[in-house]
């Protein structure tokens, strides 16, 4: 921007038209200015602006610190909203831009106006997009769980139990002692294995439920509280399958999945609804839709971390690392699965290949 | 084309128009979006205020246009508080999940309270010529329309189907069951206009300019009819559509063996899935452009602006779908850089086909000074994209 004349601000002359306070009534009016004389105004670089209709009358003026001037924004008319309410508007902006100098409205509708510069900005624009998508999302949710209390995680495995007991239909486990303890035993060996830092920092505790409408699962909450069914224990009796299905859920509480996919979501909930709002009905649909099909990836990617810790975990326990594979390979063989794209979990046959990579990658 | 002609000699019908442009609309709009990433979002709230001032102020009608008047902080400090709010919800309900018992009804009276908010916010923080709008409408009637009428509706329809069903299956007596089933399809034809109608009226009836209101004084008619012509369509295009998935049904009766058996789809069963999608577009979409369109020029139609002022809409249904579907295929091809462009135009569109028919000098609106209200409930309606603002 080429530097102003300071004198310029004085002496302007802008047409336009000016609105009774609160009133609809239009009339042509014409803005003046003039140097403030002794006392007048904020000081010596204020102006005096005054609005004169087309008969010389006077119909409202003040000095520029005391009017209220809506910044710039494209070919909109500039507006001058006057101490008294009066509201003069013109289409003048050059005039305007006089008056007012240098401020950062003009400096942002400057970088707004239609030049090749937007490409660059277009360029940044994306690539801030994508970086935040990819890495500055997952900043503030490791700052959000680091700021959360452990008390307060504590209390979402209990209310998240209470959930679940009710409105999955959970009863009491029907196992006998020993095969409970068998199944306890096992936990506490990976525990054992595991760093001592990743087990202060959680509340590790092991729950049977008998969930006939679930089957064969386990599931683990975010403050270290894992669930197995009765039915998992019943269909997949071996130690080292057991050792390596425990060992993926321990690997869900301590790398905090559970609590970084509810941050995530909330955090894209809040930014998808404020900020790409204004997209239209058939494009936020895509929006919306598509971020569920990215998000379901993101949960593939966790199941897929867990898997390989749990392929470590058991074998540093001194169970057989192919223990988790036992399992996927018989739900490959069940062959009940959504296609991948579509699934919180990977397919159960490329499970079996990756675990076979990570026992391949054991030390 | 509808009337335009004038309710009193003399005054000139008007047309509304939006003088944006596509390429400087763009520049504000990447700006806006740069800026909102950089400061984690704080900018959204500016952005929001930029972008609704240049939508309103570039739309002129007798050469006097809208302006948008809230500030960006007031917007921050509505969106910080309803996060805030949310969360605080989110993790009491997580952690003391028995609470929904009292928390879940709560919110059936919490979300008409924050629509009228907000409502109440936008009109008042808009104005037309120099003249500030202001919504009227009580939380009371809010919820009586927009959650008792609708609920009551499906109660009503539910027990009436659902008993169709059993003397059918049951008794056996298929007149009662015909009887029944029919009386139960004739309260959903007459349900949805009835409630459709309060709303809008709930709406319009509320709204003022200053101190002059707007009044919506119009009949059933309008909107039973635009329900049969949608309706009509999707009946047309089930039909349509069954023909043609016949065939193909025909051509490969094993077409669904094999779905979701964790094998990759065949041909046979994408080409299914993407009848299924096709359908929706040339069924349900277009029914709901039909809808809109018809409804949108019923209501402008028969809205009076005290002062003896008129309205007229003449939006086809097929140019509305027209603009939506390649304005949706342009950003999709451009990657969402053609998005500015595709408002515009809309925006172009709709104002192109509102008239404004004077009753008297548009000079004599006059404004009252009243505060403002709450930008919380404006942060809620942003969020759930329910659109509360002037109908433009």
């Amino acid at each position: 921007m080429a530097a102003r004349d300071p004198y310029a601000r004085f002496g302007l002359s802008v047409s336009g038209h000016a609105y009774a306070p609160n009133s609809s009534r239009q009339a042509a009016a014409r803005l003046v200015t003039r140097a403030p004389v002794q006392g007048e105004g904020s000081g010596p670089d204020d102006v005096i602006v005054d609005l004169i209709n087309s008969e010389g009358v006077v119909l409202s003026g003040a000095p520029l610190s005391e009017i209220t001037v809506d910044p710039p924004i494209g070919s909109v008319a500039r507006r001058l909203h006057f101490p008294d309410n009066v509201l003069f508007e013109t289409e003048d902006r050059a005039g305007i831009a006089t008056l007012t100098g240098a401020t950062f409205g003009e400096a942002l509708s400057h970088y707004e106006a239609w030049h090749p510069r937007l490409i660059a900005v277009c360029l940044v624009a994306a690539f801030a997009a994508f970086a935040i998508w990819r890495w500055g999302l997952d900043l503030v949710v490791t700052a959000a769980i680091a700021l959360t209390p452990p008390v307060f995680i504590e209390q979402l495995d209990k209310g998240t139990m209470q959930t679940i007991d009710f409105t999955m239909r959970a009863k009491e486990t029907q196992l006998d002692e020993t095969e409970q303890q068998r199944v306890t035993k096992i936990f506490s060996d990976l525990l054992a294995a595991l760093p001592a830092d990743d087990v202060n920092d959680h509340d590790f505790e092991l729950l049977f439920r008998d969930m006939p409408r679930v089957g064969p699962n386990a599931f683990a909450l975010p403050g270290g509280t894992v669930v197995m069914t009765d039915q998992f224990v019943k269909e997949f009796p071996s130690d080292d399958t057991l050792a390596g299905v425990l060992g993926h859920e321990i690997g869900h509480v301590v790398e905090q999945h559970g609590l970084r996919r509810t941050y995530r979501s909330l955090g894209l909930y809040f930014i998808i609804g404020f900020i790409a709002g204004d997209t239209g009905p058939i494009l936020e649909e895509i929006l919306l839709e598509g971020n569920l099909i990215l998000s379901l990836s993101f949960s593939r990617e966790q199941e897929s971390e867990a898997d390989e810790f749990g392929v470590n975990l058991t074998n540093k326990a001194g169970y057989e690392a192919a223990g988790l594979k036992m399992f996927f390979d018989n739900m490959a063989k069940r062959g009940i699965e959504p296609p991948e794209w579509l699934s919180t979990h990977p397919n159960s046959k490329e499970r079996v290949e990756q675990i076979d990579r990570y026992i391949e990658a054991l030390p | 084309m509808s009337d335009l002609s004038g309710p009193s000699g003399g005054m000139e019908t008007e047309q509304f128009e939006f003088r944006g442009r596509a390429g400087e609309w763009f520049g504000i709009w990447i700006v806006n979006i740069l800026l909102t990433i950089i400061t984690i979002g704080i900018y959204s709230a500016w952005a929001k205020v930029r972008t609704k001032k240049y939508f309103y102020n570039h739309t002129f009608v007798a050469g006097r246009n809208f302006d948008y008047h809230a500030t960006g902080k007031q917007i921050l400090i509505g969106r910080i508080l309803f996060i805030v709010g949310y969360l605080v919800f989110f993790f009491l309900m997580s952690i003391l999940p028995f609470l929904a018992i009292v928390l879940i009804p709560l919110l059936f009276f919490l979300i008409p309270w924050l629509i009228v908010k907000s409502m109440m916010f936008n009109a008042r923080v808009s104005s037309f010529s120099n003249v500030r709008f202001n919504f009227t409408g009580g939380v009371g009637r809010a919820f009586v329309v927009m959650f008792l009428m609708p609920i009551g509706a499906y109660i009503l329809i539910g027990v009436l189907g659902g008993f169709a069903a059993y003397m059918g299956a049951e008794q056996g007596s298929f007149a009662v069951a015909g009887l029944l089933g029919g009386v139960a399809l004739v309260a959903m034809f007459m349900a949805v206009p009835i409630i459709d109608r309060a709303i809008r009226q709930f709406s319009v009836n509320n709204h003022w300019l200053g101190t002059a209101g707007f009044t919506l004084d119009i009949t059933l008619k309008p909107f039973t009819r635009a329900l049969l012509f949608a309706v009509a369509w999707v009946f047309g295009a089930v039909i349509f559509g069954a023909l043609i998935s016949g065939l193909v049904f025909s051509a490969n009766p094993f077409a669904f063996d094999g779905m979701f058996q964790g094998n990759e789809p065949t041909g046979a069963e994408l080409g299914l899935i993407a009848i299924a999608y096709v359908f929706f577009f040339i069924a349900f979409l277009p029914a709901a452009f039909i809808y809109q369109a018809m409804i949108r020029n019923a209501v402008f139609n028969n809205t009076v602006l005290e002062g003896g002022h008129e309205f007229r809409s003449t939006v086809s249904a097929g140019k509305l779908l027209w603009i939506a579907l390649s304005n949706a295929l342009i950003v999709a091809i451009t990657l969402g850089f053609g998005l500015p462009w595709a408002q515009v135009r809309m925006q172009k569109y709709m104002a192109s086909q509102t008239f404004l028919l004077p009753g008297e000098s548009l000079d004599n609106f006059v404004g009252r000074q009243i505060d403002e209200g709450m930008s919380v409930a404006d942060a809620f309606t942003d969020l759930e994209g329910i659109d509360v603002g002037l109908p433009l």
